[in-house]
């Protein structure tokens, strides 16, 4: 009784096994082949420009004040036309853990996760990417998001030009 | 001492407290943006709505425009109230621009945490936006109109606590703007307070402009090393840079506000040409081998030549704990020449004051709340400015101010002006004391005599004065006013602006020791050959810089600690580096003998954008930091001693030898320090007999 069932176990695990030799395998031969990421896969994350080609990072501190593992780091500076930008902005992959907590923080949508996640090197130092490293030249999702143009203080255009703004008030007026 | 229940919890507060405060006192948090307690409730922003459901005032009330009552019953988690406060905040942001990202207060901002504490998360309004023009307000303080919710606090801050006159508010309807009248840097030396008020990024520190996020700073509580009043200071560092100071919160000294000076003054913490390196002859060399060179060279000199032929010199800049050691050490290597202040007429001022201040000390709180004040020769503006704002709270208590100097001195109040040469100050303090002033001429003794009938009269007098304009024996005078009018209902307060921060606690260890200028008589006569000076440039603060700089070449040893590059740094055969108040613990004691700690805010080193052509940290490791070689002065003196070199165990050691400084053995950064009693004892016409001898 208990040999005919060691026997049939045996026999059903080859025939098990050999059954699949006659199917298309799911694996691949990485690094041969690859595969096709999702469009939403977390991967190394990039920097976007606004429409105008311009870059979107304000360097706000949001991403790193939101980083669990701390591997960002910036420092902001300010143009000739008030725009505040990232006068170097480096982030540490080897620290980085992927959760994307970085672009849930990014308001201005310049940071965003690529799905490239092939960034593995020997040397952990040339994990720590500088701004021109990230930097992409589209705007990635939601391309024509431009922040200084809602932001409310007169960068990309003149104050009180946008869209949604009246002109500047005139606190001398008597009208009531 | 009214009774209330505020969210079921009952509490008793003094009257006139109004229930805001009463709350506060509760620690329940209760929205505002209009009430600061520097400058009391406005009612404007409507945000600290409650409901009283019993007692005479009931219903919805803003909280700090009810005085508290006996019987009240307060809910601050009423849901009606919480739904004001929710309607009100989602009704002050419907202007409000899209900009945290890039504004400065972004981190610090009250205007963020109470609409998240109001509840407001997603814009309902979808209308266009109130925008303005804004102004350029000089090189110190940045504009941004568009952020403006119209609660007053700058205007309350600029014109009515620091009695600005050039900022105002304009406009009416829902124009109202905050501004002058044209572009231009803003007059007050108070004006960098308006940075700390405004509950959002109107007003933002314009040398700090993007720098960092107040999250991301070092700070520490500190003391302002500018003048001798002692202001508590918030400095903030990055990146081995100190990046802003921010005022800190002290009820006795300077309340919520300190000057421009202090605010925007970053001393020699990250001067690119700050002398980092400790110098052997013009070598470079290790702080040890240094340290031993100077003390093999000293004991060269004293086998020579005997111990006193060393003198040693601190100064009104270094710290309590450097000062001390400094004078055990001179006690160590027996010698008697120690120094504390390199002019000798200010030095001399100094340590009068520390002798005969006692019960005659006032606080700026003391100011604050004082009926006349009697300034002689002093100039607050120049020498201390929170003494003038201290000034202006007293004239907007109903209090007066009086001046005597020698030309009219710019106050940011009322005050009555009385112009006598500096020589005839003295002879203006023995008339306030009822002494025949012959040398003055008939107006001035007639409005003297009127003063002293107001002193008479007065209930909480003080007399103010100025070392460095009063000198030793005008200072010694304005004491014996004090006293003479001091009777036993009432003791005159006197307030004496000293040189430097901590001017009080070298005079209180200088005692009868000799002054600087007898040092330079015994380097002229070849008595003293070698000279060590503490964070002190006697070149440059001495009575007569060139004899100074003459006599210190004839000197056998020069030997300095500092961290300015000064001119006796230049000259000094050894260089020790020593740290700034920002870089190091200590304490100094202030004008009125208030010893304060202040608390090291970063390692030293130099600031990373000199270091970094790119800005950023480097791509390689290093084990070493560059500029990291400065010590506390106070180490390097434990070290020469050979004692520890932890600076609490040296505190207990200092307390426990020396009565006088018993605090300083749990003194906290963080408490408001506690005012020391003064050398009991040493009557001052001998410290003057002997200052001249």
């Amino acid at each position: 009784m208990n040999l005919w069932r060691d026997i049939k176990g045996t026999l059903q695990a080859y025939a098990v096994t050999f059954g699949y030799l006659f199917r298309k395998p799911t694996t691949i031969q990485y690094p041969e082949e690859k595969r096709t990421p999702a469009p939403r896969y977390r991967a190394r994350m990039v920097l976007t420009r606004d429409p105008d080609g311009r870059e979107r990072c304000v360097a706000c501190h949001l991403c790193s004040a939101a980083c669990p593992v701390d591997c960002i780091s910036m420092q902001a500076a300010e143009a000739p036309d008030g725009r505040r930008y990232a006068a170097w902005f480096r982030i540490n992959f080897a620290r980085c853990i992927f959760c994307g907590l970085c672009a849930e923080a990014c308001p201005t949508l310049a940071i965003q996760m690529s799905p490239e996640y092939e960034i593995c090197k020997r040397d952990p130092l040339s994990l720590v990417y500088e701004k021109e490293d990230l930097l992409i030249d589209g705007g990635g999702k939601d391309s024509d998001y431009d922040f200084y143009r809602h932001a409310g203080i007169g960068v990309a255009n003149r104050r009180g030009g946008n869209a949604d703004e009246y002109g500047p008030v005139d606190p001398g007026a008597l009208v009531p | 001492m009214p009774t209330l229940t505020i969210d079921n919890r009952e509490i008793t507060v003094p009257e006139g407290t109004n229930v805001l405060e009463a709350a506060r006192a509760l620690d329940i948090v209760i929205p505002h943006f209009c009430y600061h307690e520097a400058l009391g409730a406005v009612g404007a922003c409507r945000l600290c709505a409650m409901r009283i459901t019993d007692g005479k005032v009931s219903g919805i009330q803003m909280a700090c425009m009810v005085r508290a009552k006996d019987g009240m019953i307060v809910s601050t988690l009423d849901p009606d109230a919480v739904e004001l406060r929710r309607h009100v905040i989602e009704w002050l942001m419907t202007n409000h621009p899209h900009d945290c990202p890039v504004c400065d207060e972004g981190g610090e901002c009250q205007l963020q945490e109470m609409t998240i504490a109001g509840g407001h998360g997603n814009r309902r309004y979808t209308g266009k936006k109130r925008t303005y023009a804004n102004q350029d307000l000089g090189p110190y303080i940045a504009h941004e109109m568009n952020r403006c919710i119209a609660c007053y606090r700058c205007v309350r801050t600029y014109r009515d606590y620091c009695g600005g006159t050039d900022f105002g508010v304009f406009g009416s309807r829902d124009r109202v703007y905050f501004g002058r009248v044209r572009d231009g840097q803003l007059e007050s030396p108070f004006a960098g307070n308006l940075v700390d008020v405004c509950p959002t990024g109107v007003f933002t520190d314009k040398t700090f402009r993007f720098k960092s996020r107040a999250w991301d700073l070092q700070e520490a509580p500190s003391i302002c090393p500018h003048c001798s009043l002692g202001c508590a200071v918030v400095p903030g560092a990055r990146f081995r840079e100190l990046q802003r100071i921010r005022a800190g919160i002290s009820p006795e000294v300077n309340g919520f506000f300190i000057c421009d000076r202090g605010r925007f003054a970053k001393g020699s913490t990250n001067d690119p040409a700050r002398p980092r390196q400790p110098r052997i002859d013009g070598t470079p060399a290790a702080m040890d081998t240094a340290i031993e060179t100077l003390r093999t060279r000293l004991a060269a000199v004293v086998a020579r030549y005997g111990p006193q032929s060393v003198a040693l010199l601190g100064s009104p800049h270094a710290s309590l704990e450097a000062a001390v050691l400094l004078r055990d050490w001179a006690q160590s290597l027996g010698t008697t020449r120690l120094v504390y202040t390199a002019h000798a007429e200010q030095d001399r001022a100094a340590r009068i004051t520390g002798a005969r201040l006692e019960r005659h000390a006032r606080s700026l709180n003391d100011i604050r709340g004082s009926d006349l004040v009697v300034m002689v020769g002093a100039d607050p503006l120049a020498e201390g400015p929170l003494l003038a704002l201290a000034a202006r709270q007293a004239v907007r208590g109903g209090g007066q101010v009086a001046v005597i100097a020698p030309q009219p001195v710019e106050l940011p109040c009322r005050a009555s002006q009385l112009i006598l040469p500096t020589e005839q100050l003295d002879a203006a303090l023995h008339c306030l004391a009822g002494g025949a002033a012959t040398t003055l001429d008939a107006t001035a003794r007639q409005q003297l005599e009127a003063l002293r009938e107001q002193l008479a009269g007065a209930q909480r007098p003080v007399l103010v004065g100025s070392s460095a304009r009063l000198g030793g024996r005008g200072v010694n005078t304005l004491f014996d006013t004090a006293e003479a009018l001091t009777t036993p209902e009432r003791t005159i307060g006197v307030m004496m602006l000293l040189q430097g921060p901590n001017s009080y606690g070298g005079a209180m260890l200088a005692g009868r020791g000799p002054n600087f200028d007898m040092l330079l008589d015994g380097i002229e006569d070849g008595r003293i050959r070698a000279l060590v000076c503490l964070e002190s440039d006697p070149i440059g603060e001495s009575r007569d810089p060139a004899r100074t700089q003459e006599l210190l070449g004839r000197l056998d040893l020069l030997a300095a600690l500092d961290a300015r590059p000064t001119a006796t740094v230049a000259r000094a055969a050894i260089f020790l580096p020593t740290r700034t108040g920002i870089e190091a613990d200590g304490s100094y004691v202030s004008n009125e003998g208030r010893l304060q700690a202040f608390a090291r805010v970063m390692e030293p080193g130099v600031p990373l954008r000199d270091t970094s052509p790119a800005g950023h940290p480097p791509r390689e490791f290093f084990t070493e930091t560059p500029g990291s070689e400065p010590w506390p002065a106070w180490r390097v003196f434990a070290r020469l001693l050979g004692r520890s070199e932890d600076l609490a165990v040296l505190r207990r050691e200092i307390a426990d030898l020396d009565p006088r400084f018993a605090p300083l053995a749990g003194i906290r950064p963080e408490a408001p320090g506690s005012r020391l009693t003064t050398t009991p004892g040493l009557p001052h016409y001998q410290l003057d007999r002997e200052a001249r001898e």
